[in-house]
């Protein structure tokens, strides 16, 4: 697997976008994550890897405070975005959620025309005054999600009635509408065939050049594949943090290099 | 298969195997056949009440009536005030003309009479009223027969029994059979089933008013109960938190859901009636009651749609930055809305058929004239049924019947909308 083809690797000195220290999140008594730090880099693409029940998932999902959706969830700590905290008091987790899309693991269409879909983020923040700029704006956003040449004579048909690969495009154009700075990923493939998934990955590498992307991934080759850096999550601890390649080549931790090589996990 | 070890293979052809298949297929087949029986059993019980209901009710979808050739007797009319004629009298000659061997005593011409219905002669009257032209001339009016001489007609009194123990004598049905010879007698549809109020007459009865005030029953029930129930079940499901009083909250609602609807009449009774002071027998006042027994079912009809709707589009919806209101209202509301729709016509549909707490507040009260506002005096259907099939005379017992399956006929329709809604509105996901 150590020669999956990576891409090729941006190093150079990177702004901080988001910036976590000593995170905790517990769900009841459990704790699901235990003293997380690590710093996430603008127009990069980071992978968090790890086996299921690690708590890679979770942690994405505190970066846009979905967990906040939860009753039982609490987090601790400082998750910093651009300096300021997003659990701060005056932060409405409602704008962030427009500034950190979100990309899910099953294709969440709305039961909606695919125009409306994309649409709805501009919309409901008031992103634009004309139709004419909402047209645009669903346009740019499709083409930037690589799904503008499918759909454009089918603007008004459901979304719903996509191929699972064109619906995850269609989510990833619906969290790009609302120009956010950071995109979160949560297993964007897992229920995608190959094809559709080679498709997403490329998208990924292009939307780089805008946000910074976090995916969760399952699977190795893909975080090989599409990432620059490269968390390894184990049982609620983030084990391993650094260059993906390096990750993969050189890991510095045992636990790291078992799941790499596929003794755990 | 307890013989069976761990590493070698299981011999699949072996007699302990094969009678355990035959076992398992015997068993599956019993309860194939125990579900197709009770399927059966329970389509025969719905053949029966239907099927006793029609033989009983179908006579009443008809009624006898007779055309008389009618004298406007100017002498009986006055012109200028043709509401209080002697239309009676009227009536009494016009029979007189169809038996003129009768003798003019009092006594033999009012037993002529009672062949029609004592609502001919106000027929007669509406219809001079309303046209003061007829006075003087001679006009032919289709009028109903009264309730012995329709049941006669329809066979349902039998010739054969004993002339004292019969209801029409022999002279009477002599008489009667007479006027048919003379093909004067017809049994055309019974449009004033529907169209006809109450009345002391099984031959004049209809369900006008008690149609009427169901609707607005019905029509009260649906504004109050729609609107707070979807409500309540947003804000429960939505957006109380969870903790011991939503849990009992909970709990109480689908307590309620269980009460018996006589005891929501008595709630009604003493809180509406009693300490408000509304109008007794009002079909508002009925919608109210009903709103109450309704109001739980829509909440959990409604919770249950809710919940269905699946998480991953509340997660689309919060993750591009909707807010709480958003997703609920743009997103799961309306994905849940068939549900909703199904669950709460099926909750106005117990509601249609409720007779308990409607008899409390005093709907089974006898009113010969149809509502026309929620807050006038009325039956509803149930009610209605109950008054009937109360009745001694002879003509209600099919008109009970038939009422029973004019309100089963909204059931039905009602029923049937609310699958026809769920299965246009249903999403594949």
């Amino acid at each position: 697997m150590y020669d999956a083809p990576t891409l090729e690797r941006d190093v150079t000195e990177a702004k901080t976008k988001f910036s976590a220290r000593n995170v905790q999140v517990w769900y009841g008594d459990t704790h699901a994550i235990k003293d997380v730090s690590v710093e996430i880099e603008d127009k990069t693409v980071t992978a968090f890897i790890g086996p299921s029940g690690c708590g890679k998932s979770t942690f994405l999902r505190c970066l846009n405070r979905m967990n906040d959706t939860i009753d039982i969830c609490r987090v601790e700590g400082d998750i910093l975005l651009d300096g300021e905290d997003i659990y701060d008091r005056h932060i409405d987790p409602v704008q962030l959620r427009a500034k950190v899309g979100m990309v899910f693991q099953k294709p969440n269409p709305f039961p909606k025309s695919i125009y409306d879909n994309v649409a709805y983020g501009p919309k409901i923040h008031g992103m634009t005054r004309s139709r004419a700029e909402l047209d645009e704006t669903v346009e740019t956003a499709l083409r930037r999600a690589a799904l503008w040449d499918e759909v454009k004579d089918r603007l008004d048909s459901p979304g719903t009635g996509l191929s699972g690969g064109q619906q995850q495009r269609l989510c990833i154009a619906r969290a790009v509408a609302t120009k956010p700075e950071v995109l979160l990923m949560d297993e964007p493939c897992s229920a995608l065939d190959p094809i559709a998934t080679a498709q997403v990955e490329e998208l990924i590498d292009e939307l780089r050049a805008r946000f910074s992307v976090v995916i969760v991934t399952h699977s190795m080759q893909q975080a090989a594949r599409v990432s620059q850096k490269t968390a390894f999550f184990h049982l609620g601890e983030l084990v391993e943090f650094g260059e993906t390649g390096h990750i993969f080549t050189n890991p510095e931790d045992e636990r790291t290099e078992s799941y790499i090589t596929g003794r755990i996990g | 298969m307890t013989e069976q070890t761990a590493s070698d293979g299981f011999d699949w052809t072996s007699p302990a195997f094969a009678s355990q298949l035959k076992k398992r297929k015997r068993s599956q087949l019993r309860l194939k056949l125990l579900g197709l029986s009770a399927i059966a059993i329970a389509f025969a019980m719905l053949l029966l009440l239907i099927g006793s209901l029609m033989s009983t009710g179908y006579q009443a979808f008809t009624q006898t009536h007779i055309a008389l050739e009618v004298f406007v007797d100017p002498e009986e009319v006055d012109a200028d005030n043709p509401e209080r004629g002697g239309y009676r009298d009227i009536l009494t000659a016009t029979m007189h003309t169809q038996f003129p061997e009768v003798a003019d005593d009092r006594a033999a011409l009012r037993k002529l009479t009672t062949v029609l219905s004592n609502g001919a002669q106000f027929s007669i009257r509406d219809a001079v009223v309303a046209d003061p032209g007829l006075i003087g001339q001679t006009v032919t009016f289709d009028v109903p027969v009264s309730d012995p001489y329709d049941q006669l007609n329809k066979g349902l009194i039998n010739r054969d029994t004993p002339e004292e123990n019969r209801r029409l004598k022999d002279d009477e049905i002599a008489n009667f059979d007479l006027l048919k010879d003379r093909g004067m007698v017809t049994k055309p549809f019974n449009i004033g089933l529907f169209t006809n109020a109450d009345s002391r007459f099984p031959e004049l009865a209809g369900l006008k008013g008690a149609i009427i005030g169901s609707f607005y029953a019905l029509l009260t029930c649906f504004v109050l109960s729609f609107p707070i129930g979807i409500g309540a079940a947003i804000y429960l499901e939505e957006f109380a938190p969870r903790n011991k009083l939503s849990d009992l909250i909970e709990i109480n609602i689908n307590n309620l859901a269980a009460v018996p609807s006589v005891v929501f009449g008595l709630l009604a009774l003493a809180v509406f009636l009693g300490w408000f002071g509304m109008p007794r027998s009002a079909p508002f006042v009925g919608g109210m009651t009903l709103a109450l027994m309704t109001l739980p079912t829509i909440i959990i009809a409604t919770r249950a749609a809710l919940k269905a709707v699946p998480p991953s589009i509340r997660e689309a919806a919060l993750g591009v930055g909707a807010s709480k209101q958003q997703v609920v209202f743009g997103h799961v509301l309306p994905l849940a809305m068939p549900g909703i729709l199904t669950g709460t016509i099926i909750g106005l549909a117990q509601a249609l058929g409720e007779t308990a707490p409607l008899l409390l507040i005093g709907m089974n009260a006898f009113i010969t004239s149809a509502p026309s506002t929620p807050f006038d005096s009325a039956t509803a259907l149930p009610t209605q049924i109950f008054i009937w099939a109360d009745s001694p005379e002879r003509g209600f017992v099919s008109r009970t019947s038939a009422a029973i399956l004019v309100l089963l006929g909204f059931l039905i329709t009602m029923n049937a909308i609310a699958i026809y809604l769920r299965n246009k509105f249903e999403r594949k996901w």
